[in-house]
C-alpha cells in the first residue's frame, strides 16, 4: 500500500506539473483586478507603513516543501499549489506559492532528509524534528527570524506564543536567535475510538458509570465481542490493529499501543527525569508488561495477525471496510481518518473513551510545546514573508469577523472541511488553552447560550454550525458535520470531562536534544527497540528473555552513555 | 598502395571512436566524477562546509562500521540473498532458455517470451504491492494453503520465509529477461554438432549435457563473474519495499542498512564508507573470478 501510495503521489505530482501553467496564468489574471481593493483594505486597517499584513508591491514567489495528506474535500481543479488559501495569499500579500516538492507521511521526512543532504532546500519548508532544525542551524542553512518576528508578528501571534511561557519560542531559539516558526502543540489525551453503532446493534453496555473511562479488560471484551459477532458483516475480521512501530513518541500516537501502555504505567519512547536520574521509558518493566499484554492478545487472535506488516493505510482500510471497530488516536482523528469510515457507511458513529489504570486514573503525558517547525532558507530574500503568512493564516483568518463577506472562497474551504494542509504552512499555531477554550465556545454555541459570532475563532463558528447540522440529521448530514461533531463533542468533550473530574494523572517528560552518542548510536538503538518490540508482540520471541536482553543490549550499546549525557544536559 | 589502405582504415575508424564519445562522456560524468565523493568516507562531512571544508577523521567511520553489532548480521543476510538470487536465477535462466529453444511453434514461443520478459520491465515499487497482496494473510496463496489444511503463514512477517520469498520473487521477475543472453548463446552452437550427436544415438539429455551446455559455457562464465561484482548488493528497491522491522533479522541488507543509517539518519560519511567497502569487495571478487575463469576454463573475461 505504501508503494501504491508513493506511485499515486508521483502520478499526482506529474498531473500537477501538467496543470500548473494553466492554473498560474489564470491566477494572475483574476487577481490583478481585485488586488487594489485588498491593498486599500489592509493599508487602512494597519496604519504602519510596513505592518504585519502589508502586501508586497512587486509580486514575490516562495518555493515550499509541502507536506500533504489525503484530501478528498479539495474542490475539483484546486491543488496544493493553487487553492483558495494560496489565491487569498496572492490577493492580500501579493505572494505566489510554488511547490518544490509535495509528499505525505514518511515520504515527506525522506524528502526533507534529501533536501538537507543535497544542501538544496526550498525557500521555506516544514521540518518535523528538533534535530533537523539543529542541523539546519549548525549548517548555516536557515535564516535568523528574530528581527522579522519582532517587527512583523501581530500582537495576537505574540500572545499565542507567550501563552506557552517561552517554551515554544525557547525551543527554536539558538544562541539567542529565533531560527524557525514553531508549530504549537497543546496537550492531548490518547483515546480509544469504538464503533458505537455496532455496540448499540449488539446491545452492548460500555462505560456504565459514564465517567468516560474503560479498563483494559473492558477493552478486550469489546474487541472480542466485535470479532465474534462481526456487526460490520465483513470478511477477515480483526479485533484490534496497530501500526508496525507499536509505540509512538507523541502521547496520542494514532494506531499505536500508547494508550494501553500508559494505562499499565509504561511510557515508551519517553524520557523521564526522576530526581536527576533519567529513565528511558521503553526499557522499563512496565513497558514489558504492556508488550506482554499485546502478545497475549496476538496469541489469542484478538490482535491483527498481520501485525508488523500491516501498514498505516492498511489499518485505515480495515476501519473503512468494517473489518475492525476499535482504534486508537487523539481527539481529531474523526476529522482526517475516521471521516473515511463515515464516507463509506452513513450509519457509522464512534464513541471515544480513555483507558484507566488500576487506580482509576488516566495516565497521560505532557506534549512538547512545539510540534514541527517552519524554516526559511538563509538565501531567501524575504524572510519576513514567513511571519506575514503566519499573521494572515493564524491571526487574520482565525479572528476576522468579515472573512465570509470579504473572501467567501476561503470561508467556504473552512465550512467544507478542506484539509488545513492546503494552507501554505501545514502547521497549527494555537494558544496553550485553545483546545478547551474552543470547546467551551462550541458547547455554548450549540446550546444557544452564545451566538456563533461570539465564539473566539472562525473555526469554532463553523464547527457550531457543523454540530447543529449533525444533531438535526445525524444520518443524512455531510461528512464534515459528522467529523466535526465527533472530534469536538466526543473527542474534546472527553478531555474536558476528564479534566473536570480530575481523572487525569499528568506525567511531565523531558525533551533532550540529541547528544553526541545519540548522533552515532540512536538509529541503531531505535531499530533494535522496534525490532524487539514487534517480535515480542507477535510472539516470535519470548517476552521475558527478549526484553531483558534488549535492555541489556540497549544499555551497553550506548544507552547508558546517552542517559549520562542527558543528565549532564539537565545540570 | 598498402600504405594508403592502412591510412584509410585508420581514418575510417575515427568515426567509430567519435560514436563512442558521448558514451565515454557519460561514463566519466556519472561513474568517475562522483568518485571524488570517496573523500567523504574519510571526513566528518557537513553539507554546508562542502567536500573541501569538512574535517578529515581518517578511518573513524570504517572502525565504527566494523564495530557495529548488526554488521555481521547485515552482511550475512546480504550474502545469502544475493548468492541465492545468482544461483537460482542463473539456473532458471539457463534451463528456461534450453527449454524455450526446443519449441518450434513460433507463435507460441513468442507469446511465452513476452509473458516472461514482462515482469522485468515493472518497477519493484509496483511489484511489491502485487507481492504483498499475493502473500498476505488474506491473499490467494494463503487461501490456497488454508484450503489444503495447513495453517496460514505471514510470509512477509516471518523470518523463515522472508529470504526465500525475496529470492524467488526476484528470480521470477528476472529469469525471463536474463535468458535472452543464453538463448543467443545457444543459437551460436553449430547445429551440426547436435546432428552428429543425434546420429551417434545421444538422447536429448545427453545432447544438452555434452553439446548445448559446453557451448554456452563461455557466456555462463561471463555472466556469473559479472554478477559476482554485485554480490554485496541484494537489490535495494525490492527489499526496501517489502521489509518491515519484524523481518530485519533476515531481511536487512547492506543497502537498506546504509540507507536507514546513512541517508535517513544523515550520516553521509558513514554511508560512503560502507559504499566504498562494498565497491572494494566487488572489485576484488571481479578480479578473482576473472583469474579463476582463466585457470579453470582457460577463458579470460578481460
Amino acid at each position: 500500500m505504501k508503494n501504491l501510495k508513493r506511485s499515486l503521489i508521483f502520478m499526482s505530482v506529474l498531473a500537477l506539473a501538467a496543470t500548473m501553467p494553466a492554473c498560474s496564468s489564470k491566477n494572475s489574471e483574476s487577481s490583478s483586478g481585485s488586488s487594489s481593493a485588498s491593498e486599500n483594505n489592509s493599508q487602512s486597517s494597519k496604519a504602519q507603513a510596513d505592518g504585519p499584513l502589508t502586501p508586497y508591491s512587486d509580486e514575490i514567489t516562495i518555493t515550499l516543501g509541502r507536506q500533504t495528506v489525503q484530501n478528498p474535500k479539495i474542490p475539483d481543479g484546486d491543488t496544493y499549489e493553487n487553492n483558495a488559501y494560496t489565491r487569498w495569499l496572492k490577493k492580500v500579500l501579493n505572494i505566489n506559492i510554488k511547490d518544490e516538492f509535495e509528499a505525505s507521511g514518511d515520504d515527506y521526512s525522506t524528502q526533507v532528509s534529501l533536501a538537507l543532504s543535497s544542501g538544496e532546500m526550498p525557500d521555506m519548508m516544514k521540518v518535523s524534528s528538533k534535530d533537523d532544525l539543529r542541523e539546519l542551524y549548525e549548517n548555516d542553512m536557515i535564516a535568523d527570524l528574530t528581527d522579522a518576528y519582532n517587527t512583523y508578528a501581530s500582537d495576537y501571534i505574540k500572545q499565542i506564543y507567550d501563552s506557552y511561557d517561552g517554551r515554544a519560542l525557547g525551543d527554536v531559539t539558538f544562541d539567542g536567535k529565533i531560527m524557525a516558526i514553531p508549530a504549537t502543540n497543546v496537550d492531548t489525551v490518547g483515546e480509544v475510538w469504538i464503533r458505537s453503532d455496532w455496540a448499540q446493534k449488539l446491545g452492548m453496555k460500555i462505560d456504565e458509570d459514564k465517567n468516560g473511562c474503560i479498563t483494559i479488560s473492558e477493552l478486550e471484551g469489546i474487541a472480542k465481542e466485535f470479532m465474534q459477532k462481526n456487526p460490520g458483516n465483513a470478511q477477515n475480521v480483526v479485533g484490534m490493529a496497530f501500526a508496525p512501530w507499536l509505540t509512538a513518541d507523541e502521547p496520542d500516537g494514532t494506531y499505536s499501543i500508547n494508550t494501553i501502555a500508559y494505562a499499565l504505567g509504561a511510557f515508551p519512547k519517553t524520557w523521564i527525569n526522576e530526581n536527576g536520574k533519567v529513565i528511558y521509558g521503553s526499557t522499563t518493566q512496565e513497558t514489558k508488561t504492556a508488550l506482554k499484554q499485546i502478545a497475549s492478545w496476538f496469541k489469542s487472535g484478538l490482535v491483527d495477525q498481520q501485525l508488523g506488516t500491516r501498514t498505516w493505510d492498511d489499518i485505515t482500510a480495515l476501519l473503512v471496510n468494517g473489518q475492525t471497530g476499535v482504534t486508537f488516536g487523539c481527539w481529531h482523528i474523526p476529522d482526517w481518518l475516521l471521516n473515511n469510515v463515515r464516507s463509506m457507511d452513513s450509519k457509522a458513529t464512534f464513541e471515544s473513551y480513555a483507558i484507566e489504570d488500576a487506580n482509576g486514573k488516566v495516565n497521560c503525558k505532557h506534549n512538547n510545546a512545539t510540534a514541527g517547525y517552519f524554516v526559511v532558507n538563509k538565501k531567501y530574500a524575504h524572510p519576513e514573508a514567513a511571519i506575514k503568512i503566519v499573521n494572515l493564516f493564524y491571526d487574520e483568518m482565525a479572528n476576522s469577523k468579515t472573512l465570509k463577506q470579504d473572501y467567501p472562497e476561503v470561508a467556504k474551504y473552512q465550512e467544507d472541511g478542506v484539509d488545513g494542509s492546503t494552507r501554505p504552512f501545514n502547521i497549527e499555531i494555537n494558544k496553550s488553552t485553545s483546545l478547551l477554550d474552543d470547546y467551551s465556545d462550541i458547547e455554548k454555541g450549540v446550546k444557544g447560550e452564545i451566538s456563533p459570532d461570539q465564539a473566539r475563532t472562525i473555526e469554532s463558528r463553523t464547527v457550531i454550525q457543523n454540530v447543529k447540522n449533525y444533531l438535526a440529521n445525524p444520518d443524512g448530514c455531510e461528512v464534515v458535520d459528522w467529523s466535526k461533531y465527533h472530534s469536538r463533542m466526543k473527542g474534546i468533550e472527553l478531555i474536558q470531562n476528564l479534566t473536570e473530574n480530575n481523572k487525569l494523572n499528568w506525567v511531565t517528560p523531558i525533551f533532550p536534544t540529541t547528544t553526541q552518542t545519540m548522533k552515532t548510536n540512536w538509529a541503531n538503538l531505535r531499530t533494535m527497540e522496534e525490532e524487539t518490540f514487534i517480535k515480542i508482540a507477535t510472539g516470535a520471541e519470548d517476552a521475558d528473555t527478549a526484553f531483558d536482553q534488549f535492555v541489556k543490549d540497549w544499555n551497553s550499546m550506548g544507552g547508558e552513555q546517552i542517559i549520562s549525557e542527558i543528565e549532564e544536559q539537565l545540570k | 598502395m598498402l600504405k594508403t589502405k592502412k591510412d584509410l582504415t585508420r581514418y575510417s575508424q575515427i568515426s567509430y571512436h567519435l560514436m563512442m564519445l558521448p558514451g565515454m562522456f557519460f561514463l566519466i560524468l556519472f561513474s568517475y566524477v562522483p568518485m571524488v565523493g570517496i573523500i567523504m568516507a574519510f571526513q566528518d562531512f557537513v553539507p554546508s562546509k562542502g567536500l573541501w571544508g569538512s574535517n578529515f577523521v581518517g578511518l573513524k567511520h570504517f572502525i565504527y562500521m566494523v564495530q557495529l553489532p548488526d554488521i555481521v548480521k547485515v552482511i550475512r543476510n546480504t550474502l545469502i540473498i544475493s548468492i541465492g538470487k545468482i544461483l537460482l536465477g542463473t539456473f532458471m535462466a539457463i534451463a528456461f532458455s534450453i527449454l524455450l529453444n526446443e519449441i518450434r511453434l513460433k507463435f507460441f514461443k513468442k507469446t511465452v517470451q513476452t509473458i516472461v520478459y514482462l515482469p522485468h520491465f515493472l518497477s519493484w515499487v509496483v511489484l511489491a504491492a502485487v507481492v504483498m497482496n499475493m502473500f498476505n494473510l488474506d491473499g490467494p496463496i494463503n487461501q490456497f494453503i488454508a484450503s489444503i489444511g495447513i495453517p496460514k503463514i505471514n510470509f512477509l512477517g516471518n523470518n523463515k520465509t522472508f529470504q526465500p520469498l525475496l529470492i524467488s520473487t526476484d528470480v521470477w521477475k528476472e529469469f525471463g529477461y536474463n535468458s535472452i543472453v543464453y538463448l543467443a548463446a545457444i543459437t551460436t552452437i553449430d547445429p551440426g554438432l547436435h546432428e552428429a550427436a543425434a546420429i551417434d544415438g545421444a538422447s536429448w539429455w545427453k545432447r544438452v549435457w555434452h553439446v548445448t551446455l559446453p557451448g554456452m559455457l563461455p557466456i555462463i562464465t561471463l555472466m556469473a563473474a559479472m554478477s559476482l561484482t554485485g554480490i554485496l548488493s541484494a537489490g535495494f528497491d525490492q527489499v526496501y519495499n517489502l521489509y518491515s522491522p519484524i523481518v530485519y533479522e533476515t531481511g536487512d541488507t547492506l543497502d537498506t542498512y546504509v540507507y536507514r543509517i546513512g541517508l535517513v539518519g544523515r550520516q553521509y560519511s558513514f554511508g560512503s564508507a560502507v559504499g566504498l567497502c562494498r565497491s572494494l569487495v566487488g572489485t576484488i571478487l571481479l578480479l578473482t573470478s576473472n583469474w579463476l575463469a582463466k585457470e579453470l576454463t582457460d577463458r579470460k573475461i578481460f
